[in-house]
């Protein structure tokens, strides 16, 4: 069959829209690396991003005296105990600080329980660099079961200078539907 | 020019009868008559799944429906109403008339043609199957988002494989319209003088191909994510939902110009015939038509404006969403300034198509509150966007197509409808359109949010307005179809020419418009706007 010019023109252009056709297709699966790269470069959507300490130069201010306040407390109804080893500590900025927690289920069921930290005056959360923490992960304890946890810290350097006392509290909820 | 320069082909004219001539319809008359109906009996499915939703809503607590059916309801009417009724009518519109306004014999790929319509149906009929299943039918808002789309049952798998039969359906339908736009208009019948309804046809065609692919990209995501251990949207494995929310919006906003510039295509060509005037500022019309076109992929992130994104951002998408305002009020006036000074009549198309304006606007107007990125923050999710979305497709898209099918009429069928039903339907429809709608805005300012099946107390009153203007609006809709039905058995013939101020090319054939018309492309010469000055030759057969 011989094709008529104007059937011909009609089947070039019937291609290039097909192409067009998959181009998008390919296209909208191209948007999930495409989404991924434009998350990282502009930092947006990072659920946890490394932290470091401001570096140093000659202009970060020498260690100086803080003084800590630690605090705890429980969700209403919880049968959590929850309490600091001391009242305060005396640290440095730019110094580690370690801190000790003791958490007590006063139950006679398996629970889990998560907490969550909190800052006074809240200017200072950003300069409290946490290495280590019991309020990292969700915690599991048996029936009766007191556990002693550490707390490693450095207080920045670049604190502000007005600051010269940060109460740690921490509050501690239950995980629902986790529990014994 | 005149009627009388057309001979009538000596051939035997080929008209194929009963199932056939449906079932392996490659006319596009006939195509275009399938997919109006298919449409309407859509648009009436639809519509009661919408009398289910304000039945619900008439009175505060669970009345009638279990809150999972009620989640059902309202995701089967916006897909229904969009991809089964205002997408399809559409489509049967461009099928039907541009062959006849640019001159073509038929449109370009005939059997395609009937492909594109006859995947409809099956499509249509697992969406509603999916009621039925284990599950139900998918309840997660016709947005699909994930994760609640990745979690649902049976149902949502039915949808999905629906939305690629829809999507290739009106992928098929758009390469037809655009290789008969581009490659059969008549000699004389440039691109620059084509109707707007031509026009509006072709940009929408190119977002439909643009943008459905990527809709069956997104679904076929959710697919994989459901059953093949994919993790695009789901947060556990390391995808991100949000990332569903755009791509999805990337096909989504285009796809609401998809029912609206074919709208505004219309409205082109309904204004000048009944003020008896040629269109105002026909070159501007294209060009913010295209515009349109082009604006709608840029804008796409004002659906998720509460999703935490960055304010740069923020800014970029709201003020790309009022530019849009600018092509759209450029063709508002440009309509007024058509009935400006104008020999107005108001027969039930102009009628359609005045109200189409008024109400249209209004969308429009709420539009642009709604990109207002810090009030959007209080109105998202509210029953205002509802209020907004129903006015500019409802008002907007619905209103053009009453329009149309009023307006072309008598040349489909050569017969012509009741004037006073028709003016009847008109006036129904403004007052109950508005009684049903209006309220919604204030519902959604004072804080009551969409999708939900019971509400406070303090919203009864208006909730029952709007249920009791649903279904008054509802009602009348079956005075369009008493109007349709009686005239096609018993209207009376109508004249080669109902309209004294129509002048495109498909007015000038022999009423009703014969099975197979310009068989022999006619030599013109056209005024802007698809206005036919001189016509010379052109055989039906």
């Amino acid at each position: 069959m011989i094709r008529s010019p104007m059937a011909s023109a009609n089947q070039r252009l019937l291609g290039k829209l097909l192409l067009l056709v998959l181009l998008m297709f390919v296209m909208a699966w191209g948007m999930i690396p495409l989404y991924r790269v434009i998350c990282q470069v502009s930092g947006l959507n990072q659920v946890v991003s490394a932290d470091t300490l401001a570096p140093a130069t000659a202009a970060t201010p020498p260690g100086r005296p803080i003084r800590l306040q630690l605090d705890a407390m429980v969700q209403a109804g919880l049968p959590w105990r929850v309490s600091p080893m001391a009242d305060s500590v005396l640290g440095r900025t730019g110094e580690f600080i370690q801190l000790q927690y003791s958490l007590t289920n006063n139950s006679n069921q398996r629970v889990v329980g998560q907490a969550i930290p909190r800052y006074l005056p809240a200017e200072a959360a950003a300069y409290v660099k946490k290495l280590e923490c019991f309020c990292f992960s969700q915690q599991v304890f048996q029936p009766g079961e007191t556990r002693r946890f550490p707390v490693v810290l450095v207080i920045d350097r670049a604190l502000p200078v007005h600051i010269s006392r940060i109460t740690l509290a921490y509050t501690v909820f239950d995980v629902p539907g986790q529990g014994g | 020019m005149a009627i009388a320069d057309i001979a009538v082909s000596p051939l035997p004219s080929h008209q194929p009868h009963g199932w056939r001539r449906w079932l392996f319809a490659t006319n596009h008359k006939d195509i275009g008559s399938l997919y109006l109906w298919f449409s309407f009996s859509m648009f009436l499915t639809g519509g009661v799944l919408a009398l289910c939703i304000r039945a619900e809503l008439f009175h505060p607590g669970m009345r009638f429906f279990r809150p999972e059916l009620f989640n059902q309801l309202t995701t089967l009417h916006g897909l229904i109403m969009v991809f089964g009724a205002i997408m399809p009518a559409f489509t049967g519109l461009a099928n039907w008339m541009l062959p006849l306004m640019l001159g073509a014999p038929d449109m370009a790929f005939a059997r395609m043609n009937n492909w594109s319509f006859w995947l409809l149906p099956p499509a249509m009929a697992m969406l509603l199957l999916s009621f039925f299943v284990p599950g139900g039918a998918a309840a997660g808002g016709w947005t699909l988002y994930a994760p609640l789309s990745v979690q649902m049952g049976m149902g949502m798998d039915l949808t999905i494989f629906a939305i690629h039969i829809l999507g290739i359906s009106s992928i098929m339908g758009s390469i037809n319209i655009i290789v008969t736009i581009f490659n059969l208009r008549a000699p004389g019948m440039h691109m620059m003088k084509m109707p707007m309804f031509a026009w509006a046809s072709l940009i929408t065609a190119y977002l439909i191909i643009a943008v459905m692919p990527v809709l069956a990209g997104a679904v076929t995501m959710l697919l994989t994510d459901r059953h093949f251990g994919t993790h695009f949207f789901n947060a556990a494995g390391g995808g991100d939902p949000v990332l569903y929310q755009h791509v999805f919006w990337f096909f989504g906003h285009p796809e609401v110009y998809i029912m609206a510039l074919p709208a505004f295509g219309i409205v082109s060509q309904v204004i000048p015939s009944f003020a008896r005037k040629p269109l105002f500022g026909y070159t501007s019309m294209v060009y913010a038509t295209s515009s349109i076109g082009v604006l709608s992929f840029m804008v796409w992130a004002h659906h998720m404006f509460v999703t935490g994104m960055p304010a740069t951002a923020q800014l970029f998408f709201m003020y790309a969403t009022m530019l849009i305002a600018v092509p759209t009020g450029v063709k508002v006036f440009n309509w007024v300034a058509t009935m400006w000074e104008g020999s107005m009549s108001f027969e039930t198309p102009m009628l359609f198509a005045i109200g189409f304006l008024l109400l249209f606007t209004i969308g429009g107007l709420s539009g642009v509150t709604l990109s207002v990125a810090a009030v959007d923050v209080q109105l998202h999710g509210s029953y205002y966007v509802v209020a907004h979305f129903h006015y500019v497709l409802v008002a907007g898209a619905l209103f053009s197509l009453f329009a149309a099918i009023y307006y072309w009429f008598p040349k489909m069928t050569g017969k012509m409808y009741c004037e006073g039903l028709g003016k009847l339907h008109f006036w129904w429809s403004l007052l109950w359109f508005n009684v049903t709608f209006f309220p919604m805005h204030f519902l959604g300012l004072a804080g009551m949010p969409r999708r939900i099946p019971d509400y406070a107390l303090q919203f009864t009153t208006f909730n029952q307005i709007a249920s009791i203007g649903a279904f008054m609006f509802g009602l009348g809709q079956l005075i369009f179809l008493y109007n349709i039905l009686h005239a096609l058995r018993a209207g009376k013939p109508a004249e080669q020419q109902p309209w004294e101020g129509a002048q495109t090319l498909e007015w000038q054939i022999p009423t009703p418009a014969p099975y197979h018309s310009f068989t022999e492309a006619p030599e013109l010469e056209v005024f802007e706007n698809g206005v036919i000055v001189t016509m010379h030759g052109g055989k039906h057969g």
